[in-house]
């Protein structure tokens, strides 16, 4: 047993030694595998940082309402009544001023995309102040927040990275409003940050919204339990409203991107098939240019086993360098980029790339298996032809 | 013994590689062919607008809505020939799901404006007269399975009938076609009238103006004669050409597409790259055949023609397979795609592109081994092969 893996360490050793002789298709192998997981990672990088951007932002503790059947944010429409009737219902949290809850309108802007130079849409959302107060994880990173009443807002980090005009002290207008950036938040990279946010009542004003809103949040008191509110709304007519926690909300828009990921694994796996064709190349020139060395070491006692394992050992160490090497240059071109696309709401979702170790793993196996199936055949070939053929072959 | 026999021969001597070497080439045109569709299909509706089709929307953003009397005023500016105006509806039909394009739209100007859309003339006055009536694109009904007469049940995400609900009755009173194969009929229109009177929003609002102008020399014109006098007004407006802002919209979707299709062109290449090289490769390790053929009196030009023929015929049986594989995956799925992308054709354009690369490809690979060949000196290349 220990010869017999002495003697397939050798027979790796040997064929990877010999490598040099046969360096152009060893490199297009490499290549070829390199490519296939760095498209197959790009795909996914895309869809998980899309996916992240919008799982981050939904808290289970916030429950969202909108009017039934709007599925988003910007459809729907809730009067001043509902709110107040929401606000008496039970399990939501109270603190000294009253219930948590928090109407908010949700309006589409134009803004110019610094990556293309074009008009895109940007929402522009309206709170109160318990709104404010019920984003913990939002941090100004600069200046100040808006001053209610006033024609002035905060802007999210991503508005500012993809958009122009939004730094600081810049005023912008919108139609016939002009307004100025008085300050930049941070919301932890989530979806939050591809808005901009100011008082809700200035809001309503300009654009002639009267009383109405368009969702409401409201605290949960007890961590993910809608069951309370959901009382409320059945018994309670004027309610015609569908809710779900924000988590579930957002989750729900994070899958938008998922047909990405689903087109990557498509065009990786068959891109994959071109790049094994090419890897089976590389590997038969292998075995043919090594064939007087096989047959060498089989009439030495080399037994077929380890003929067998150092050509496939040969294909994986090839494969998984190409994999290596795509997972890097996938690495370094799209790990965090940033970007920005449009999203449920019919407004712009600023996100970057996100390389996570499961992608990588997902990489991974796809360059063991080409190493594999490249491998496999070609040392089975290697294996099973007599030793006189093979001397024969080779002079 | 003709040169085309010999190149039959010198191809197939290890038919393993020729079927990889092909394969791997089928892939890369079959990703080409049905990527390159595909982003054409995406890019398509730019293409499509008319010349002196403006759009009228409101300064704030698309979905904000402006005035009806915008509507009744910007008639009268010089320039514009028709005109007319559309509500977006967020209809969908039965499931959220299956959502509908459906405008609520002014019937008579809305034809007049939108000259490609085709329909007959008696279907066409049945519209006209049926309040609940509304007109169905040609793939919008196939894919919902839609004749005239039909009575439609369409919700909308967005609006609540007045009588409760949010779902309205309609009447298919006709089916409409485009002027051209590439028109996208995935869409309904229905009486403007009958929707604003029967949702909620108050009245009197329009989603945008659509109109032509007398000539595409005056869009310029007549989009600042709009804009300049609707300045400082309560709703301010933002006229633009069709064109532009199909495009403005598409690039909403943003870079992701380029990322996508620049990744994909790129892996194309690539596996060229990998191909080309085996390639080469094949007509190297043959240099003391060659030589023989020399010192049988072939003539250099003739080895030349030879070794560049074969690689372009390996380039042109695996490209053009692919390219195949790909119409055929086209046509195959067409059906399927209809409801996102109605232009999914492989058409001649694209088809003209991915022969100029096969060629290239066997050109490249071919062109260097081919070089060697002419200048192969018979006596070191029989020495070399010691």
């Amino acid at each position: 047993m220990g010869s017999l893996i002495a003697q397939i360490v050798s027979v790796t050793l040997m064929n990877l030694g010999s490598l040099r002789r046969r360096l152009w298709m060893s490199l297009a192998m490499v290549l070829a595998s390199a490519v296939v997981v760095a498209i197959l990672l790009a795909f996914l990088a895309m869809a998980k940082g899309f996916e992240e951007t919008m799982r981050g932002a939904g808290s289970s503790q916030i429950a969202i309402l909108m009017r039934k059947s709007s599925s988003s944010e910007i459809n729907s429409v809730i009067q001043q009544e509902q709110v107040n009737l929401i606000g008496e219902s039970e399990g939501i949290t109270h603190d000294s001023s009253g219930p948590l809850i928090s109407p908010e309108l949700y309006v589409i802007v134009d803004g110019i995309k610094k990556s293309t130079g074009t008009e895109a849409n940007i929402p522009l959302r309206g709170l109160n102040k318990t709104g404010m107060n019920m984003r913990t994880n939002m941090r100004l990173v600069e200046g100040r927040m808006f001053t209610p009443g006033t024609n002035e807002m905060v802007v999210g980090q991503g508005v500012l990275r993809e958009f122009d005009g939004f730094e600081i002290g810049k005023e912008v207008r919108f139609g016939k409003n002009l307004w100025t950036v008085v300050g930049v938040f941070s919301t932890g990279g989530n979806i939050f940050e591809s808005e901009l946010w100011a008082d809700i009542k200035i809001i309503q004003s300009h654009y002639n919204r009267g009383n109405s809103y368009q969702s409401i949040r409201a605290k949960l008191e007890n961590d993910g339990d809608l069951g309370p509110l959901k009382e409320t709304i059945e018994r309670e007519p004027r309610l015609n409203l569908d809710i779900q926690t924000e988590q579930e909300y957002f989750a729900s828009q994070g899958k938008q991107l998922q047909y990405i990921a689903t087109f990557g694994w498509i065009i990786s796996a068959v891109m994959a098939l071109g790049a094994l064709a090419g890897a089976l190349n590389t590997m038969y020139t292998s075995v043919a240019d090594r064939a007087k060395e096989i047959a060498t070491l089989r009439a030495l006692g080399f037994s077929n086993f380890s003929a067998f394992c150092g050509t496939i050992a040969e294909a994986m160490v090839l494969a998984v360098t190409g994999g290596l090497l795509g997972s890097l240059a996938a690495f370094i071109f799209f790990d965090g980029l940033n970007t920005s696309t449009l999203g449920g709401s019919f407004t712009q979702v600023v996100f970057s790339f996100e390389m996570s170790p499961d992608l990588f793993l997902q990489g991974a196996i796809l360059a063991l298996v080409i190493g594999f199936v490249s491998g496999f055949f070609p040392a089975w070939r290697a294996a099973r032809m007599p030793v006189i053929v093979a001397f024969r072959h080779a002079t | 013994m003709n040169d085309l026999y010999l190149i039959y021969k010198n191809m197939t001597r290890k038919p393993l590689r020729l079927f990889l070497t092909c394969f791997a080439i089928f892939i890369a045109f079959l990703i080409f062919g049905a990527v390159t569709s595909l982003q054409y299909a995406l890019n398509s509706t730019i293409n499509l607008s008319a010349d002196n089709r403006l759009v009228v929307f409101n300064r704030i953003n698309f979905t904000q809505s402006l005035p009806l009397s915008y509507y009744q005023k910007a008639a009268n500016f010089e320039g514009v020939k028709d005109i007319t105006h559309l509500n977006w509806f967020g209809g969908f039909y039965q499931e959220p799901s299956n959502q509908i394009a459906s405008f609520a739209v002014d019937p008579q100007t809305y034809l007049r404006v939108y000259e490609e859309i085709i329909i007959d003339d008696q279907q066409k006055q049945a519209w006209f007269n049926n309040r609940q009536g509304a007109l169905v694109g040609e793939k919008l009904a196939q894919i919902n399975g839609w004749k005239v007469g039909d009575r439609i049940p369409i919700s909308s995400t967005i609006f609540s009938h007045r009588d409760g609900g949010n779902t309205w009755e309609l009447v298919v009173s006709g089916i409409f076609r485009g002027n051209t194969e590439q028109y996208d009929t995935r869409h309904m229109v229905f009486h403007y009238k009958y929707f604003i009177e029967t949702q909620t929003f108050g009245d009197n609002w329009i989603g945008w103006m659509a109109l032509t102008t007398d000539d595409p020399g005056l869009n310029e014109k007549v989009a600042k004669t709009i804009d300049d006098n609707f300045a400082n007004s309560q709703n301010e407006t933002d006229t633009s050409t069709e064109k532009a802002f199909n495009k403005a919209f598409i690039e909403q979707i943003g870079n992701i597409g380029l990322i996508i299709f620049s990744v994909v062109f790129t892996a194309f290449f690539t596996i060229l790259v990998v191909v080309g090289n085996t390639m080469a490769l094949a007509i190297r390790e043959r240099t003391g055949e060659i030589a023989v053929l020399k010192t049988l009196g072939f003539s250099s030009p003739r080895i030349f023609r030879m070794v560049l023929s074969e690689s372009i015929l390996i380039a042109l049986i695996g490209g053009l397979s692919g390219l195949a594989a790909a119409w055929m995956l086209l046509e195959g799925t067409k059906s399927f795609f209809a409801r996102f992308l109605p232009n999914l054709v492989l058409d001649s354009h694209i088809a003209l592109e991915a022969l100029i690369f096969m060629l290239l490809l066997g050109i490249i690979t071919g062109l260097l081994p081919a070089f060697n060949a002419l200048r192969l000196n018979i006596v070191t290349a029989f020495n070399r092969q010691q």
